[in-house]
């Protein structure tokens, strides 16, 4: 029989249900592949295979007694270590929570559970969520499936790599500014943030609140919709009181043509500083396949687009600061021993306990944030905002959906971008939908034409109509051939069903 | 130090109050399901969210919204249907977040005012013509002063601007154990109960318009028996559930400019914020007399020593970092939400007393101290139902004079013995023993005065005789009333009262005896 990871999620869900492998089975070949590929991609933090092995028991269990199982019944998901999940640790990539315990667990991870879907662990991430590499998680690094001496993207650049490495089926990452559609363009797999309020965000640890948004990688567009109907039933989560009702059905109209929709490009966009021909050319190419089954390609003009990057440093690191002022070492936490003071214990327990980029952050909210500095900053930062709103809702009074690259260049070596600017350019283009709040997708365009890496495309699209960015999505897969790829090194290695 | 009254003669003292009340009477905490109690284990009320876990987002408890707009609708605000929370940051383990959630420039309820009488032995701490900060409630960016004028038995009138009240939650609870006082200071262990975390609590900040700590205190009690009213709190100042911080400065009398401020806390009864404020006020005109300076601090007060202490010298403002919570949507009150809150609010002591005294005759006194309290209204209204209008005075009377003295007695009771009252059948003092008799049980005051034959005799055809036996007797009294010795009627009534075996009505008594030394 087949190799897991040749099968999508829907596959493995009919199959369990059918009775042609068990849910046990299929979470082997999982923890199979992860012996098999994890020592050269490192896309883990914690593989909880016990909470894999009894999840899948359960469902095994519920289909002997008869019961209707979910529609994600034995798939294997990793979740970013920001998400909390009863039985494992979270740490956000921290030593700062190196041995915290999740006390609940998120309501992205529970729907996914409730869905059937098998926990394989956690996945590496930049350090609380700050980065667009994954090279400043505290404990490890996480390889590109696609060439292992760069880097796979991030903050969810260990969810995107299980997933490009056929690790797992599907996983679940968050994006605040890019951290779901630039690992998922960068590891050549299909990555979606939803619209904010779509997802609840219980649970999951907080980078930036008014940003943080939780979304699935799949390998395929309709492994993506999946997930996202689990993640969106049965409805607005109470715990989160930003989260809204997103009653969507995410496969219908799946495979619909798109002919007569317009596509929307941003011609600034696409002569920007920094965006390599390759990527260019290859989202161009995209536009012309959108074209061919039928849609229409219209310009349209994003005028404060260029100043999302600016706002966006603004407010996350506010937020930021904010959110992680909880950890002093006082209740949990990593904490400084012999300390004289309660302030020094505070003072040294961040200083040790956070890396580079989390306390630079943290001391740049802390500065944009003081009296005198606020007015300056915050407050035209969110007028900023309201002027990009008002751009996109303009822009789509003209199109559909908006077309554009998801990440500036393919994946990048270790070590690369040392400038902590360079980095934050890697997220040019998604984070204008972060400052909005809209929906966006990444989707594979196959390998860039100079670098022999995956390139993607990203669309976007007006808030709570991520179904369509799917519908559209899919097209492009179609026409690119570009469904269930698993990076090569890896295909096969380790996760035969039995 | 000076007296008071002596240093308010040459010095004005600009006061306002920070009042922070829990919102006892909800169920739940702020923004989490967790328990309200003040008695359980510690830390027992606790989920990921008021123990500000990491993931966890906060949820707001409408009730305590509504419970605000309440409030805010009792003391003449504005009701706010645009404001939202922010963040107000400080490292201190007594905020698991670091961060506590608060309101920003904009609160739910801005721009009120309650209207204090002050009269009696209070009101002479206010010398006359001391202004007070505007002549119109409403206009709070305008400090046109308004003077207040004392009747002429001394009471006046004054009306006490409030900024704004907002919605926060509260801190855990800490306790320095082994120092002096429960103090941090010296305290070699601090402990941290989180039940307390996350309580819904709501801060009411006035304009500095009081000028006395009496009416300091009447503000107080007046926004206690308001909230007490509405049914918003338990407001125990001695159990902590309503919290008052003074600001207090002084200025030359005449002059404007205000003067340094110094903040009063440790305030947990009526008692301390009057004493406590008199005490500064008096310090600080010493300490300005003397050519020295106030310096802006904060004092606590001392109850058993009768002074304010330093705890910390504000050198710099805290820079707390408030921004808009992104957690929580901004609010957006609909009319239907105002109007729901303002058909929730009872009828509120000023009406109430009003009422009381267009309706019953009641004296004003007594009105608004029945009207104070919702308990004792309650009562008061159940005792007084359907019964003639002239007995009601009395169940006042004995609400105020003699149930506070008992714990368990029913307003049927309280009618009852009013009754026996009003027509003279028993004297005051005997009330008070059929009360002792028939508190905690279910008897009828009537039937004890019947069982214990004490029902007196107010035939005055029957009490004459007595009356002449006693005046025949009594030869040197009598002259001694003749002689302008009016009070000697007295010892006469209680012969009277002796010679009746106590049965006689002692009003008649005494009006047959003027009568006939009259005659």
């Amino acid at each position: 029989m087949a190799n897991f990871d040749q099968l999508s999620a829907a596959q493995i869900a009919a199959g369990v249900r059918a009775g042609d492998f068990s849910a046990t089975e299929v979470a082997r070949a999982s923890l199979d592949a992860v012996d098999a590929r994890e020592p050269q991609v490192q896309a883990f933090l914690e593989v909880s295979a016990d909470l894999a092995l009894k999840a899948a028991e359960r469902t095994d269990q519920a289909r002997a007694r008869g019961e209707e199982l979910g529609p994600l019944a034995g798939v294997p998901c990793a979740f970013k270590d920001n998400m909390h999940l009863v039985g494992t640790h979270t740490t956000c990539a921290s030593r700062m929570l190196e041995n915290y315990e999740s006390t609940f667990t998120a309501t992205c991870v529970q729907r996914m559970l409730d869905a059937g879907a098998t926990p394989i662990g956690k996945a590496n991430m930049d350090e609380f969520a700050f980065g667009s590499s994954t090279e400043s998680s505290a404990f490890h690094r996480t390889n590109n499936p696609w060439d292992t001496t760069r880097v796979p993207g991030g903050s969810s650049g260990g969810s995107a790599a299980a997933v490009a490495s056929g690790e797992v089926t599907v996983s679940l990452g968050s994006d605040t500014g890019g951290s779901i559609r630039q690992p998922a363009s960068l590891c050549g797999v299909v990555g979606m943030k939803p619209t904010y309020g779509a997802v609840s965000r219980y649970g999951v640890v907080a980078f930036g609140s008014s940003l943080d948004q939780v979304g699935p990688f799949g390998r395929r567009v309709e492994d993506v919709a999946l997930a996202m109907n689990a993640l969106v039933s049965p409805g607005r989560d109470p715990f989160d009181s930003t989260s809204q009702d997103c009653p969507i059905d995410f496969l219908e109209h799946l495979e619909d043509p798109i002919a007569g929709k317009r596509v929307g490009i941003v011609p600034q966009l696409m002569e920007v500083q920094g965006l390599t021909d390759e990527v260019r050319d290859a989202v161009n190419g995209a536009a012309r396949a959108l074209e061919d089954q039928g849609a229409q390609v219209v310009e349209v003009d994003l005028p404060n687009i260029a100043s999302a990057i600016s706002a966006y440093y603004v407010i996350a690191p506010c937020e930021a600061f904010s959110n992680l002022a909880r950890f002093d070492g006082v209740r949990y936490g990593y904490q400084e021993q012999g300390c004289a003071t309660l302030a020094e214990q505070t003072s040294l327990s961040r200083a040790h306990g956070f890396g580079e980029e989390a306390k630079r952050r943290q001391m740049l909210g802390a500065y944009l944030l003081s009296s005198g500095v606020y007015d300056t900053y915050y407050y035209p930062a969110q007028q900023v905002r309201t002027l990009i709103t008002q751009d996109y809702e303009r822009a789509y009074e003209k199109c559909d959906v908006i077309l554009m690259p998801a990440a500036p260049r393919t994946a990048f070596k270790f070590g690369e971008l040392s400038d902590p600017t360079q980095m934050y350019a890697s997220d040019m283009f998604t984070i204008s939908n972060n400052i909005v709040g809209n929906g966006g997708v990444s989707v594979p365009l196959g390998l860039g034409r100079d670098s022999g890496l995956p390139v993607s495309a990203q669309l976007q699209g007006p808030a709570f109509r991520d179904r369509m960015l799917l519908q559209f999505a899919r097209s492009i897969e179609r026409a690119y051939d570009a469904s269930g790829i698993v990076a090569p090194d890896f295909a096969g290695k380790g996760g035969d069903l039995a | 130090m000076r007296s008071l009254q002596e240093v308010l003669q040459d010095w004005e003292a600009v006061i306002g109050l920070e009042v922070h009340t829990e919102l006892t009477t909800l169920e739940t905490k702020m923004f989490c399901n967790c328990k309200l109690s003040h008695d359980d284990e510690p830390n027992t009320n606790v989920c990921p969210v008021c123990l500000g876990m990491p993931g966890a987002l906060p949820v707001p408890n409408k009730k305590a919204i509504q419970s605000i707009v309440m409030a805010g609708l009792a003391t003449n605000c504005q009701i706010q249907k645009h404001s939202m929370f922010y963040r107000k940051h400080y490292f201190y383990p007594d905020m698991a977040k670091n961060f506590q959630t608060t309101q920003g420039p904009v609160a739910f309820c801005m721009y009120g005012h309650l209207d204090l009488e002050v009269s009696g032995e209070g009101a002479s701490e206010r010398p006359d013509g001391v202004e007070t900060g505007t002549d119109t409630v409403a206009a709070h960016d305008v400090a046109a002063p308004v003077t207040v004028r004392k009747a002429e038995d001394g009471s006046y009138t004054v009306p006490i601007r409030i900024l704004r009240i907002h919605m926060e939650e509260d801190a855990a609870k800490m306790v320095h154990v082994g120092g002096e006082e429960g103090r941090i200071a010296d305290a070699t262990e601090s402990l941290i109960d989180y039940n307390r975390c996350g309580t819904p609590l709501i801060e009411l900040v006035t304009e500095p318009d009081l000028r006395t700590p009496e009416e300091a205190r009447l503000f107080m009690e007046k926004l206690q028996q308001t909230f007490r009213t509405l049914g918003i709190s338990d407001c125990s100042l001695e159990s902590g559930s309503m919290r008052c911080d003074g600001n207090v400065s002084l200025r030359r009398r005449g002059t404007r400019e205000l003067g340094t401020k110094t903040e009063l806390k440790n305030i947990n009864s009526f008692k301390s914020l009057h004493d406590g404020l008199e005490y500064e006020i008096r310090r600080q005109a010493e300490v300005l007399e003397e050519g020295g300076i106030i310096y802006q601090e904060t004092r606590h007060w001392e109850p058993s020593r009768k002074r304010t202490v330093v705890m910390r010298v504000k050198e710099t403002a805290d820079d707390y970092r408030l921004f808009p919570d992104p957690d929580l949507a901004p609010f957006d009150l609909s009319d239907e939400f105002i109007d729901d809150c303002r058909a929730r609010i009872p009828e509120l002591p000023d009406a109430k007393r009003d009422r009381y005294i267009a309706s019953y005759g009641l004296k004003r006194a007594d009105a608004a101290q029945i009207a104070g309290d919702p308990v004792t209204a309650g009562f008061f209204e159940e005792a007084a139902d359907g019964v003639d209008a002239r007995v009601v005075p009395t169940i006042a009377n004995v609400m105020v004079n003699l149930v506070p003295a008992f714990d368990a007695l029913t307003p049927a009771q309280v009618r009852s013995i009013s009754t026996l009252l009003a027509s003279d059948a028993i004297t005051f003092a005997q009330a008070r023993e059929v009360l002792e008799a028939v508190n905690g049980t279910q008897d009828d005051p009537e039937r004890v005065v019947d069982e214990r034959g004490m029902r007196q005799v107010t035939d005055t055809g029957a009490l004459e005789p007595i009356v002449d036996e006693v005046l025949d007797r009594c030869q040197d009294q009598v002259q001694q009333y003749h002689d302008g010795n009016k009070k000697v009627v007295g010892y006469l009534v209680g012969q009277c009262m002796k010679a009746s075996k106590g049965k006689g009505n002692p009003k008649l008594f005494n009006q047959l005896l003027r009568q006939k030394l009259e005659a």
